[in-house]
């Protein structure tokens, strides 16, 4: 059984708020990475 | 990352227990920082794939965005090897800098979704943009969808899925 596992990752001195769903022992090892709109531009 | 789009599309991964991550740019959500109109966005992202790539050991990345999220993060397509391709949502071109388009270039496997309502990212315009892109790529254009495809949601990740596995 897997989970979404909350994280923070550091990029300089900004800390970004992300969700993990990792599941191990994946071969290939291949990962999407999900980029959200900006709620400063669309109010999301 | 708890829009729409965003969540669905993340959630059809998490069901079919396939590796993934949403993240919020700095000035969004509980991530700190400001809004710094794309410079430090970029910055997000690729410190995303480094963390993916080398904390996490991931050998391929797919990167998907939506709207600002598809300018920004197919914005790193050739930031790393391991970026394998790409899915843009309502890329944004007509109200984002020239440079978006131009970073977004790749002979990587591109997909473009569009929705045929959107005033935002004007579907009108939408041939123009994907005609300057390389091969490999593909469209598709969700008829009735405007730019923030409220019942739409599952339609969207039935195709990136597919997409996703039509390149891995």
């Amino acid at each position: 059984m897997h989970s979404v596992e909350k994280l923070f990752i550091h990029n300089n001195e900004v800390k970004l708020e992300a969700e993990v769903f990792q599941i191990e022992n994946e071969t290939p090892s291949c990962v999407a990475l999900m980029c959200h709109p900006h709620p400063q531009f669309l109010w999301v | 990352m708890y829009n729409n789009v965003v969540s669905s599309v993340f959630n059809s991964f998490v069901n079919k227990d396939i590796s993934c991550m949403r993240f919020n740019f700095r000035g969004a959500g509980n991530s700190t920082g400001n809004h710094t109109s794309g410079k430090g966005e970029l910055s997000d992202v690729k410190a995303c794939v480094d963390h993916l790539t080398q904390s996490l050991h991931f050998d391929r990345v797919f990167m998907c965005g939506y709207s600002y999220g598809a300018a920004i993060g197919c914005s790193t397509i050739n930031y790393s090897e391991k970026i394998i391709g790409y899915c843009a949502i309502s890329f944004p071109w007509d109200f984002m800098s020239v440079h978006y388009k131009e970073f977004s270039q790749s002979k990587r496997p591109k997909l473009f979704i569009q929705g045929d309502m959107d005033t935002v990212a004007p579907y009108e315009n939408f041939m123009k943009h994907y005609n300057y892109y390389s091969e490999p790529k593909k469209f598709k254009i969700i008829e009735g969808a405007d730019h923030f495809y409220q019942g739409f949601e599952e339609v969207i990740s039935r195709e990136v899925m597919n997409f996703y596995k039509s390149i891995t």
